[in-house]
């Protein structure tokens, strides 16, 4: 069994936080950004996690020796953890960066540069609220996973002592 | 008499902090898909588990898969995912806790054929 392999899950799981948290930065930086290179006001990013396959090592440990998933051949009891995925161990990814599609909202300000004819100025759709919402989860998270790494270091640690007399 | 270094006891030690490794394994993936929809929480029967790798070693058999299944009774968020940071923190501190339990033990165990060895200082 490989102790190592946890640091991995948790690991990837507080870069998967991070990148969150950053993506709700840029959100908030961009609350009044008028102007992107794809033009228009800035739209609002979300992350979608997914979760990992897991090691390929990991799979194999929790199999059965009949070589088939035990989550697949006792239905009733064991079911998958995710359709179409091994419901193993998996860790989580980033599987994508999607654009809110919610049309900005418009504010009445003839005098800016960016104004439309009708004197309307459009501005990204950002709720401070919920970006600070997402903001604490990350955070949080971001913690937990790292109480499980500073878990998976005590356990390492205390592995070596066997070996010390 | 024949020399034995690795005892029956030790074994049992060595597949019990296998046990406790899976499941500390189990809890990470859990915690790292804390936020990912439709996730279900996955552990396995520690007691069930440990049951037969006793019987193993006692059989001289080799270290057995371990069952890992969809934990029930919990509550699932909106989102289809039911992880709950509560049970999952206790879980690890609890592997974590087995694990530096299985380590002393199996100290003792090899100090004991240490002190055989030493026997005649």
């Amino acid at each position: 069994m490989n102790l190592f392999g946890m640091m991995d899950t948790s690991g990837g799981a507080m870069e998967a936080e991070r990148m969150r948290a950053e993506v709700v930065a840029a959100n908030m930086a961009n609350a009044e950004t008028t102007r992107t290179a794809n033009g228009g006001p800035y739209h609002r990013q979300e992350v979608v996690f997914a979760a990992n396959r897991g090691d390929p090592n990991f799979l194999d440990s929790m199999t059965e020796a009949s070589g088939a998933s035990p989550l697949s051949t006792s239905p009733g009891i064991n079911k998958p953890a995710l359709p179409g995925q091994a419901a193993v161990a998996p860790g989580v990814r980033i599987s994508a960066v999607v654009e809110d599609p919610s049309p900005p909202l418009k504010r009445y300000d003839p005098g800016h540069p960016d104004a439309g004819p009708d004197g309307y100025v459009s501005y990204p759709d950002i709720n401070p609220l919920t970006e600070m919402v997402d903001l604490m989860g990350a955070t949080r998270a971001y913690g937990l996973n790292g109480a499980a790494v500073q878990a998976e270091k005590g356990m390492i640690t205390s592995a070596l002592e066997i070996a010390k007399s | 008499m024949s020399m034995q270094i690795a005892t029956e006891l030790s074994d049992q030690i060595a597949r019990y902090l296998d046990l406790s490794t899976a499941e500390a394994k189990l809890t990470a993936a859990n915690m790292a898909n804390v936020d990912t929809p439709g996730y279900r929480t996955m552990g396995l029967d520690f007691e069930a588990e440990m049951r037969g790798a006793l019987d193993d070693v006692d059989r001289g058999r080799g270290p057995r898969k371990v069952r890992v299944t969809e934990v029930d009774g919990l509550i699932a968020r909106p989102d289809g995912n039911n992880v709950s940071v509560d049970r999952e923190s206790l879980n690890l501190a609890e592997a974590q806790l087995r694990f530096r339990t299985g380590v002393a033990l199996l100290r003792e165990e090899y100090q004991r054929v240490m002190d055989a060895i030493h026997a005649d200082k």
